[in-house]
């Protein structure tokens, strides 16, 4: 394992992500803020308009917990380096790192992960400070956080799976947007996975989304006991190997159709 | 090793190709609506056979040049060789390997410069970019320090290393993708159009480090350009392409015959070529006409050129109109003839008007693109 590179890729994916600071910002904090104001919103209308004093189980407070816990794994999960790539397919532009002596797939992710990092960070810090308030165990959080950029990993493994749709169809938009749409309803980020009638948590459960924001949240509020998330921990594991493989197989079957347009 | 064994290794190919061959398939798609809507339910494919082909091999060290009007298929051939698409059929072996496979070794010791192509990332200074590309290749920290300090000062962009590339004008971001393309110090460099936007002492300093990186560092390199200066001053070696087709490979040199010129006449009579021969006591084979003479000569004073023959001029006079319609003649002859020719010509002939051509690399190349219009290019259904 040559860790230089890695390391060196990761340096310069910060640098590039941050080389517009403003913007940057404006973005990390618009994209946490103007869910969890859109749930709190929903909540507040079902229990003190609505008159509501339980949904799935859940109390007003519970849910609020739920937004604001959540909505740090929110903002650790996704990137659209799967988009990246799928772009760089179709342009050709993919031509530049296939002759430098690292995997693209690899590459792409590490360069593409770093602000990501820098985020989950803030987030922890935030997320641990939450925890003196709401009363949660700040060391879950951690675990937590662990879980959800395994998350992120898993995401981006998928998405590059999905992306060698474009060394066939020239785009893998479509594709990335499904999923995505997908991503969103099946990660716990805009509802508790919890609100799912019992007969359908098998969708839920099939698909490693929960793992994303759900499980994480889970855990730091303490839903899951340790016991549990261990489980899930293996769990993630086996997805990530699974998708390692697969990402490796559709690349290798799909790299022959790359017409390396440009130049 | 011993001295006398490596330099049988070096005799090698580090470059062999055989009987290598591309088709592109695509998409038609008809115009309009129509066409459109045709796309998803009955997509009707074109195929393009860019490469018909190949066999040559280049040896270590080597400079070549690779010549071809645009599409002829240069860019698809620097593709396979570097390992970016492989050949439909046929063989390619670049330093032992399938370039395809992109072994991490083989990636080591290549480097693809694509003129067209931006590699480094727009929003960082160039720098930034060196130093991945360091990390990535392993470089020493002094040597990397070396090879930038000279790549910089030789095309003149020591003070924009630390400017956002975006910020750059064309020609300091094609310098910037050279040296980041070859920081590595490849021995193999495969060039695409690498002066385009360069100025000229740019150019020349770029020429002045590629003789001497072949030079000092043995390396191989293939150089596709569409200035002939390029080739004249760096390759002892060209391969020209036509529509796919390998058509010369050889020494520039043989091509450009040193004292040989081309005489081109347009007659107001229309004598044979045999008639010709004659006349001038020359050769058959010396004696052309590009294109079965239809093609308007280019190179020919104003007036005559540029289809004048099917547009209506504001003094049309009969004169210039039939001078237009008649036939270009190509005369391959020494320098030293030209006299020996025209006086004859002129005794039995009325002269339209005349010119002489040095042989120079471009007019020979010029010349070779005219022989095949490029009519042929398109799908071959
Ligand atoms: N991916 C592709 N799909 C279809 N046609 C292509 C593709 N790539 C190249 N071609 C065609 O193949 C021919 C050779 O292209 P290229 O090698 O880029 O030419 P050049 O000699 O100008 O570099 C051209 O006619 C081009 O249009
Ligand atoms: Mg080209």
């Amino acid at each position: 394992m040559n860790w230089q590179w890695r390391w060196a890729a990761l340096k310069n994916g910060f640098q590039d992500a941050t080389a517009y600071r403003i913007e940057f910002f404006f973005e990390v904090f618009g994209s946490a803020v103007t869910p969890a104001i859109i749930q709190i919103m929903l909540w507040y209308a079902l229990f003190q308009v609505g008159g509501a004093s339980q949904v799935a189980g859940l109390s007003y407070n519970e849910l609020i917990h739920y937004t604001l816990v959540s909505t740090l794994f929110t903002q650790v999960r996704g990137g659209n380096n799967d988009f990246e790539l799928s772009e760089m397919i179709r342009s050709g532009a993919l031509s530049n790192y296939l002759l430098r002596p690292v995997g693209v797939v690899e590459f792409t992710y590490i360069r593409g992960v770093a602000p990501k990092i820098f985020i989950a960070g803030l987030c922890l810090v935030v997320g641990i400070a939450l925890s003196f308030f709401l009363g949660l165990n700040p060391t879950r959080i951690l675990g937590a956080m662990g879980l959800a950029m395994v998350g992120n990993i898993i995401h981006y493994q998928l998405g590059a799976i999905l992306a060698t749709a474009a060394f066939h169809w020239e785009e893998a938009y479509s594709v990335l947007m499904v999923k995505n749409m997908l991503v969103a309803f099946l990660s716990g980020e805009l509802i508790p996975l919890t609100f799912f009638p019992e007969k359908w948590a098998w969708i839920w459960k099939s698909t490693p989304f929960y793992l994303y924001v759900f499980g994480p949240t889970q855990y730091a509020l303490g839903k899951w006991t340790d016991a549990e998330f261990f489980h899930q921990v293996l769990l993630s594991g086996l997805w990530l190997i699974g998708f390692s493989i697969l990402v490796r197989v559709s690349w290798a079957l799909s790299i022959r159709r790359y017409q390396s347009l440009g130049g | 090793m011993n001295s006398p064994n490596s330099h049988l290794v070096s005799n090698e190919p580090i470059i062999s190709v055989r009987d290598v061959k591309r088709v592109f398939r695509s998409i038609k798609k008809a115009e309009g609506l129509k066409g459109s809507l045709q796309l998803l339910y009955k997509p009707q494919y074109s195929e393009h056979q860019a490469l018909k082909g190949f066999s040559f091999d280049i040896k270590a060290g080597e400079f070549v040049g690779l010549i071809g009007a645009n599409g002829a298929g240069k860019t698809t051939l620097l593709k396979i060789l570097a390992g970016l698409i492989p050949p439909s059929s046929g063989t390619a072996t670049v330093l032992g390997e399938k370039p395809f496979d992109r072994s991490l070794s083989f990636r080591k010791k290549i480097a693809l410069v694509m003129g067209q192509k931006a590699q480094l990332w727009w929003d960082l200074p160039a720098v930034d970019a060196f130093d991945l590309l360091r990390a990535i290749y392993a470089i020493d920290q002094t040597v990397y320090r070396e090879r930038l300090n000279t790549l910089a000062k030789l095309l003149d962009v020591t003070r924009l290393l630390n400017t956002q590339i975006r910020r750059l004008s064309l020609g300091e971001r094609m310098k910037m993708e050279l040296i980041g393309a070859i920081l590595h110090w490849p021995s193999i460099i495969f060039l695409d159009e690498p002066t385009i936007g360069l100025d000229v002492l740019a150019a020349h300093n770029l020429r002045e480090f590629l003789r001497t990186f072949n030079e000092r560092e043995r390396a191989t390199i293939i150089l596709t350009s569409h200035n002939m200066d390029d080739i004249e001053q760096l390759c002892p070696r060209i391969l020209i392409i036509r529509n796919g087709e390998l058509i010369y490979d050889g020494d520039p040199k043989t091509l450009t015959n040193r004292g040989q010129c081309v005489l081109k006449v347009r007659l107001m009579e229309k004598p044979t070529n045999e008639e010709l021969a004659a006349v001038c006591s020359l050769n058959l084979s010396q004696i052309s006409r590009p294109n079965g003479g239809k093609v308007p000569g280019a190179d020919l004073p104003e007036g005559t050129t540029d289809g004048a023959a099917h547009v209506e001029k504001d003094d049309d006079d009969e004169f210039s109109e039939m001078a237009a319609a008649q036939e270009l003649i190509y005369f391959n002859i020494e320098r030293t003839q030209v006299a020996h020719i025209l006086q004859p010509l002129l005794a039995k002939y009325r002269l339209i008007d005349m010119g002489i051509d040095e042989q120079t690399l471009e007019s020979v190349i010029q010349r070779i693109y005219e022989q095949s219009p490029q009519t042929a290019v398109g799908a071959s259904s």
